[in-house]
């Protein structure tokens, strides 16, 4: 999976932490607020605190994703106070994925750090997450440790770990931290739409990037309460359409074709026992609850087919555009 | 001592090879020695693009070598393992030639071969497909399979070839990068060639048993092949006006649901039987017409991707 028609070449070179030039930021921290007018002026200062240990130009960018409360005031305050802080706001709140796409879209810097103020952690832990860059990761991600959140989040997280874990064959501990460090051309390449972002690390896996995890410090404090149990079930959906995504989006009917082709079967098979039932003259079958059973299992599974088949029909009038592979290097 | 025949290296070559590569540490450089040879003899300009698919026994090390040697050998490095369609797209693209010619790295094409297709291409032809008349694996376990997936893929694909599996194949490089590989469709080449409106001719080349590494070919791969072939087939018949398959569809399930119709209503008028007593038959009914309705908006959705997609030369279907 690759971002459709943006004329990427694919071809950068395994670029590094760029030598910061004059003004150029060497990276770029996107903060992600969301009515945390009380918050913001504390975590601005230990954001401050933590980069004055890096010796690297930085830019600091706040996207406020729609707050209601007064938190894009602190921020238009806060921006105006310091030329290295931009802040940007959201019409009206689009998620966590539409924020980060507005933060990346101003940042400048060739390496992104992002958190969202949800989740509350240390800002100087979650910019140790850029040496492992330095060091030549590709992807970073945040594992909150210790981490101070409700019992209920807790388990929820752990179960939904094991679950990402499970179908992607990687080992993460907390895929979903709301806390990352990553290369900016890890973005050019792994699409985030929608609320693919919470994916963002299993996606840059699966085009080879290298992707590592750093502990960040959870801080206590009423904003513990980070996720909300529903939330989870919309996450499960969205990583059953990443893993569909990634893996049969270039063969749809690899996959519908198989299902529809068992349920084409059975219905097939429940409907010749019928037929041969009533040819042999053991009795009518139009009554027989099996015979329903038989016709609706056999349309499933054709419409299933037929679904493939269109979204065959869709890949290849677009293949041209979509890239299925990702270029680290072209020699010569 | 082709350097007279390229004044210009940033001109196209009149010859771009395609190889794709994975996990061929034992067998790339002597791949590349076979083919150096072959295309310092032909005469004409010419590129060797090797397209490492995410390899990981040291194959990319061997690359770097030998590209930072040879200038006329150009190397794609897959960031991650994407298959061998991936691989063969990339290269496609990459390519600058007049002909392209694919061929496998396993050693199992021979490149002394490759003259051959160009002086079949000279003949007019836009794909030459290599038929390995005596192949050289064992019996059972790829010549049979192979064997009926050839007579399958054939006919169903309107392309004439006694050997469609045969990775070396020579092609008119312009009309090889208007179409688009993806998924597992490097299978189909010469197929998605026929939809663009080639001509296809094929020749004896030779083919040399396995040396080297293992090979990459199972059985399981059985039903996706019928699954791609399912859809290739139907995108070269239907391609132009899906709504014509969708409608057949949705006849025989509106003569299912007139049949039905037609059961209930001797039940019912003729038998004298309850209505309330036909659940089954009732519903039977009302099913099969809901699937009609519905194939038949499968059709116009179809009609609807064709003909908004970007991709505008299926007029040529047919000619």
């Amino acid at each position: 999976m690759t971002l459709p028609a943006t004329g990427s070449t694919g071809s950068a070179a395994a670029g590094n932490l760029a030598p910061a030039a004059a003004q150029q930021p060497g990276f770029s921290v996107i903060v992600l607020t969301r009515d945390n007018r009380d918050e913001i002026a504390g975590l601005h200062q230990e954001v401050l605190a933590a980069l004055a240990a890096w010796s690297q130009p930085y830019e600091l960018i706040y996207v406020d994703d729609g707050s209601s409360d007064g938190t894009w005031a602190e921020l238009v305050r806060i921006s105006r106070s310091d030329p290295r802080v931009k802040a940007a706001r959201m019409r009206s709140s689009f998620g966590e994925a539409s924020a980060l796409d507005a933060g990346v879209q101003m940042a400048t810097g060739s390496v992104l750090l992002y958190f969202t103020c949800r989740v509350r952690i240390k800002p100087a832990d979650a910019l140790n997450l850029l040496r492992q860059i330095e060091a030549g990761e590709d992807v970073v991600i945040g594992v909150r440790h210790p981490r101070r959140d409700s019992g209920l989040n807790r388990v929820v997280s752990r179960l939904f770990n094991g679950l990402t874990n499970r179908m992607t064959k990687l080992h993460l501990h907390d895929v979903n931290s709301g806390v990352l460090a990553l290369r900016r051309e890890v973005l050019d390449h792994v699409p985030y739409y929608g609320t693919l972002n919470a994916f963002l690390p299993v996606l840059a896996h699966r085009q080879g990037y290298r992707i590592a995890e750093g502990m960040v410090e959870q801080l206590p404090g009423h904003f513990a309460q980070s996720l909300y149990p529903k939330n989870y079930l919309r996450r499960t959906l969205d990583l059953v359409s990443v893993l569909f995504l990634s893996k049969y989006s270039k063969k749809p009917l690899h996959f519908l074709g198989f299902i529809g082709a068992l349920f084409t079967l059975t219905g097939a098979a429940i409907n010749l026992y019928l037929f041969i039932y009533r040819i042999l003259g053991f009795g009518g079958i139009a009554g027989k609850p099996m015979l329903l059973l038989g016709a609706i299992l056999f349309i499933i599974g054709i419409q299933m087919i037929s679904i493939g088949l269109l979204a065959e029909m869709i890949i290849f009038t677009h293949a041209k555009e979509i890239k299925d592979y990702n270029i680290e290097e072209i020699i010569n | 001592m082709s350097a007279h025949l390229q004044p210009d290296p940033s001109a196209p070559p009149y010859l771009s090879v395609v190889v794709p590569i994975y996990n061929e540490v034992e067998s790339v450089e002597r791949l590349w020695q076979a083919i150096h040879p072959v295309m310092e003899g032909i005469g004409k300009s010419w590129e060797v693009i090797l397209v490492d698919d995410g390899s990981r026994d040291g194959t990319r090390a061997i690359l770097r070598r030998l590209a930072a040697a040879h200038p006329q050998l150009r190397v794609i490095l897959f960031r991650a393992n994407f298959g061998q369609s991936a691989a063969m797209a990339a290269g496609f693209a990459a390519t600058r030639g007049e002909i392209v010619v694919a061929m496998d790295g396993d050693l199992q094409n021979d490149p002394l071969d490759i003259p051959n297709l160009l002086d079949k291409m000279a003949e007019g032809y836009d794909v030459v497909s290599g038929w390995r008349k005596n192949r050289k694996d064992k019996l059972v376990l790829r010549k049979v399979p192979s064997k009926i997936a050839n007579k399958l893929i054939c006919s169903l694909t309107d392309v004439r070839l006694h050997d469609t599996g045969c990775s070396l194949k020579a092609f008119r490089g312009e009309m090889l990068r208007r179409i688009a590989l993806y998924g597992e469709l490097h299978r189909f080449i010469p197929a998605l060639m026929r939809i663009e409106g080639a001509e296809i001719a094929e020749l004896p080349v030779r083919h040399h048993p396995r040396r080297f590494g293992t090979s990459k070919y199972n059985l399981s791969r059985t039903f996706r092949v019928v699954m791609d072939l399912t859809s290739i087939r139907l995108l070269m018949k239907y391609l132009v006006n899906p709504l014509v398959f969708f409608s057949a569809l949705m006849f025989f399930f509106l003569l299912c649901g007139i049949g039905s119709l037609t059961a209930l209503l001797y039940m019912v008028i003729g038998r004298g039987a309850p209505l309330g007593e036909m659940n089954v038959l009732l519903t039977l009914t009302v099913v099969f017409w809901t699937a009609a309705v519905q194939f038949f908006f499968f059709g116009l959705i179809g009609k609807l991707i064709v003909t908004t997609g970007t991709r505008k030369t299926f007029l040529q279907i047919g000619q």
